[in-house]
């Protein structure tokens, strides 16, 4: 059995040390949810917006775009919203408010309750090929690779709970975050 | 054995009866006790002749199988749901198995797997097959067979991602670490179908040597293993003069062209391709190479640094030849005669103008270089024609409002970049403001922070009238039907709620979970149980609650009898127990019912249902009971009913016998009741 021909961080399932190889993971997607607290007409709205579309026989609830920060909202009926595409947290903060802000131009008493961020991806390249036979032969409780159904190894770690797609190019995709500590 | 007194002669001597469950004084023959339930083996002759022992086995989980009974028919009878998908689950890994050839220990392993997932509830949600089809692939890998997940998916016609899905689900629940895909699993599989003839083996080997170089250059990892195995029997084919075409490849890997061909392609990058026929099969090159996609995003970020760095000494260039161009001007200016006033004015506050956009900061390249240019030439220009009072109106050009011109031309330029430029700092001050701002504060309140959101902007989102009224024609257009459908659901609805037979008719929620029934008696949780259930139309409720009270529930029972026979499944299931827990007194099927009460409504749905059934059941023989019921009328031996009066002649004209009777007489099997019943 051939070892791996570059090295491989050793990574233990409690605490992977990312730091101390100086490679930090760029945001590319930031999901956050946030309640208008009050009920909308979506058709209203639908209507009155530039950047809205709303289809209610394919889904019931308003998509709407803004151009600056570049985001997409789902925006439903009972006054929930749910905010995607932010590159960071303040970004992601910014739009919420926006929308909200639009929401409150067309007439209805939007608040701004229960800020919450679900969700954060993010991207780094570790610059060497990674061997995924290797790695889900040593670390077979955490890691699925099925190259018949997708190329990467998907690595669930449980402490902080992330889940890595990890490719043989070396880049490496983490989602699952709430906090950019994680 | 019991030690007990007898009653008429005070004797002690009491016989017990196996057989017959009697206790008998063999002073004076008084039956003291009948029934009596004991737990002996008994002994049955078989039509050979020989002797078997009577009694089922029981399984733990389950209430126990029940053999048919002098039939055959309804094999799937009797049984409860655990047991039949855990057959139907057998059969089905079966039929698969065999098309994919599978030997005996692989499917029952399958089975196992499949036992496991349902136990797990991991079958809830999930079509059986998908689960059958993870498990089969389960344990394709887990032996190392030479199967992919795309047969299963060709031999269900199901997409192959969803089965994916289901099997990776399973894998990870059942903590099953399937070892990975070895694509030389699969040559020897192809190599077969791609008929060599004789030179199969020559050519296998040959095709592994290839697969291994391959992994050794890191082109397997990431890619599905039969794409490698159609590439590596391709060349190897070609090596051992046979012309096997790419297409008949792919038909026999199931990958498609393009695949084969990229991955041709990559090999041809190795250097391995330099090497011939002859020198392949001997030597190993030590070196390997890095991924493919390794090497393509090192090739990407080269790609973009040299990019950068063409850019730059482009700048660099362009600087170089603006100086040229410059210069060359300057001599044209000098040589020809001046411009006409108006343009020399307008070209010089052209200039003044860009150097007060640039000063706001603006990053473009574009503007560097204008700014560039404009530097140069603002110098000439100003030293030269107007002289010191340009220099000052140039630096005061810092200052928007120094000048009369300046800002003149600002508005002329229009209010775009001074807009742009607030419109950046507004977000930076915004941002520094945010990161200062305390998150609690933000969000105690509910009310939204308006802070750093440009009204403007907001409101360049909204439509204005003339544009909501044709957008809203348009989407009015678009969604006409189900604008149409709603309205109609309305009308529906209002008009249910006139006629006050108005269902809320919410998705469909699962109420597994009823509070369990308190009743006192049997019959009282029975009416109850029926009560909440209504199992059919065609029982006659009331004189089901008179069952316990009356022996008689004759009717009831001819009610019971068609719709047992129009069984629905739950019902058809306890057909069987209980027609064969005649045997089993339905003494026990009383006491069943008692410790019952207090437990989950379930079991007193199961428990319940006997009683309504076993008359429908017992009534398919009426021959026999018609006997029986002359023969055991008054004699009631059913101990629950302690209020109960057996008054069986009341109904006497049915064919059919009440339930009671059957229970009173209930004994041993059908033995004991042919004793009874001459």
């Amino acid at each position: 059995y051939p070892s791996p021909m570059t090295p491989m961080t050793p990574i233990t399932p409690a605490t992977p040390a990312s730091e101390s190889s100086g490679i930090v993971p760029q945001l590319q997607n930031i999901v956050s949810t946030v309640n208008l607290g009050c009920k909308l007409d979506l058709k209203t709205i639908a209507l009155r917006a530039r950047n809205a579309e709303y289809n209610p026989k394919r889904f019931a609830a308003v998509i709407m775009r803004i151009r600056e920060p570049r985001t997409t909202a789902l925006i439903f009926s009972s006054g929930k919203m749910v905010c995607t595409g932010a590159k960071s947290e303040e970004q992601s903060r910014l739009a919420a408010r926006k929308y909200a802000r639009v929401v409150q131009k067309l007439g209805f008493p939007a608040k701004f309750l229960d800020f919450k961020i679900q969700n954060m991806v993010g991207s780094c390249d570790v610059k060497f090929p990674i061997r995924l036979e290797g790695l889900v032969l040593t670390h077979q409780q955490f890691s699925s690779y099925e190259p018949e159904l997708f190329p990467g190894l998907i690595y669930r770690m449980i402490k902080p709970r992330i889940v890595l797609l990890i490719f043989v190019s070396g880049k490496v995709v983490l989602t699952g975050a709430k906090v950019r500590a994680e | 054995m019991t030690g007990r007194v007898c009653r008429g002669c005070g004797g002690t001597d009491i016989e017990l009866d196996a057989a017959r469950g009697d206790a008998v004084c063999t002073g004076c023959g008084s039956v003291l006790e009948d029934n009596i339930i004991v737990s002996e083996v008994q002994f049955v002759e078989n039509s050979g002749g020989g002797s078997s022992a009577v009694g089922q086995f029981v399984s733990l989980d389950g209430a126990g199988k029940t053999p048919t009974l002098g039939g055959g028919f309804h094999v799937n009878l009797g049984k409860e749901s655990r047991a039949q998908t855990l057959q139907n689950g057998r059969r089905q890994i079966h039929h698969l198995g065999n098309q994919l050839q599978l030997n005996q220990h692989c499917l029952d392993t399958a089975f196992n797997f499949f036992k496991m997932a349902v136990s797990k509830h991991l079958t809830r949600g999930r079509k059986m097959a998908h689960v059958i089809a993870a498990c089969l692939y389960l344990v394709c890998r887990t032996e190392g067979t030479p199967h992919m997940l795309l047969d299963l998916s060709d031999l269900l016609q199901v997409n192959v991602y969803v089965l994916g899905k289901t099997f990776l689900l399973l894998a990870r629940e059942l903590c099953i670490n399937a070892p990975a895909i070895d694509p030389c699993l699969y040559i020897p599989r192809f190599a077969h179908l791609l008929e060599f003839g004789e030179k199969n083996h020559e050519v296998s080997m040959t095709a592994l040597r290839l697969l291994q170089r391959m992994k050794r250059d890191w082109m397997h990892t990431g890619r599905r293993p039969s794409g490698l195995c159609g590439a590596a029997l391709l060349v190897a084919a070609r090596m051992h003069d046979f012309r096997r075409t790419v297409k008949e490849v792919i038909s026999v890997v199931k990958v498609c062209e393009s695949t084969l061909r990229k991955r041709l392609t990559e090999f041809e990058d190795t250097p391995t391709s330099q090497l011939t026929v002859d020198e392949f099969m001997k030597i190993d090159l030590e070196e390997e190479c890095d991924p493919p996609s390794y090497t393509a995003g090192q090739r990407k970020l080269r790609l973009k640094q040299l990019e950068q760095v063409l850019s730059k000494k482009l700048e660099e260039v362009e600087g170089e030849i603006s100086t040229y161009q410059d210069a060359i001007e300057n001599e044209l200016e000098s040589s020809r005669p001046k411009a006409k006033g108006a343009l020399a004015n307008l070209t010089r506050d052209g200039s003044v103008e860009d150097t007060t956009s640039s000063v706001f900061g603006e990053d473009d390249a574009e503007d560097e270089e204008l700014e560039a240019a404009a530097s140069h030439l603002n110098k000439d220009f100003y030293q030269e024609i107007l002289g010191s009072g340009l220099s000052s109106s140039s630096e005061g050009a810092g200052d928007p409002d120094g000048d009369a011109r300046p800002p003149a031309l600002e508005s002329l330029l229009g209010p775009l970049p001074t807009a742009a430029s607030l419109g950046i700092s507004d977000s930076i001050r915004e941002c520094i403001s945010s990161q200062s701002q305390d998150p609690t504060d933000a969000c105690g309140d509910g009310e939204l922070d308006l802070s750093g959101i440009d009204d403007l902007e907001i409101d360049r989102y909204i439509l204005n009238e003339a544009e909501a009224r044709v957008k809203a024609e348009l989407w009015m257009r678009e969604n006409a039907e189900y604008l149409r459908e709603q309205r109609e659901k309305e009308a529906r609805i209002a008009k249910e709620k006139e006629l006050g037979i108005y269902k809320e008719h919410k998705p469909k929620k699962s109420c597994k979970r009823r509070e369990p029934i308190q009743a006192s008696t049997a019959g009282e949780a029975i009416e109850k149980m029926l009560e909440q259930k209504k199992i059919s139309s065609k029982i006659n409720y009331s004189v089901l609650r008179d069952l316990n009270s009356k022996g008689g529930g004759g009717l009831q029972e001819e009610d019971a009898q068609p719709e047992g026979r129009t069984a629905t499944r739950k019902l058809s299931r306890r057909k069987t127990p209980a027609r064969r827990h005649r045997a089993d007194p339905v003494t026990g099927v009383g006491k069943r019912l008692r410790p019952m009460v207090s437990a989950q409504p379930a079991k007193k749905a199961a428990a319940g249902e006997p009683l309504p059934l076993s008359p429908s059941t017992l009534g398919a023989e009426p021959a026999r009971p018609t006997a029986v019921l002359v023969e055991s009328g008054p004699v009631s031996y059913h101990p629950e009913d302690d209020p109960d009066e057996d008054d069986p002649d009341e109904d006497d004209g049915e064919p059919c016998v009440s339930a009671l009777q059957m229970m009173g007489s209930g004994d041993y099997g059908c033995d004991g009741e042919e004793d009874d019943g001459y």
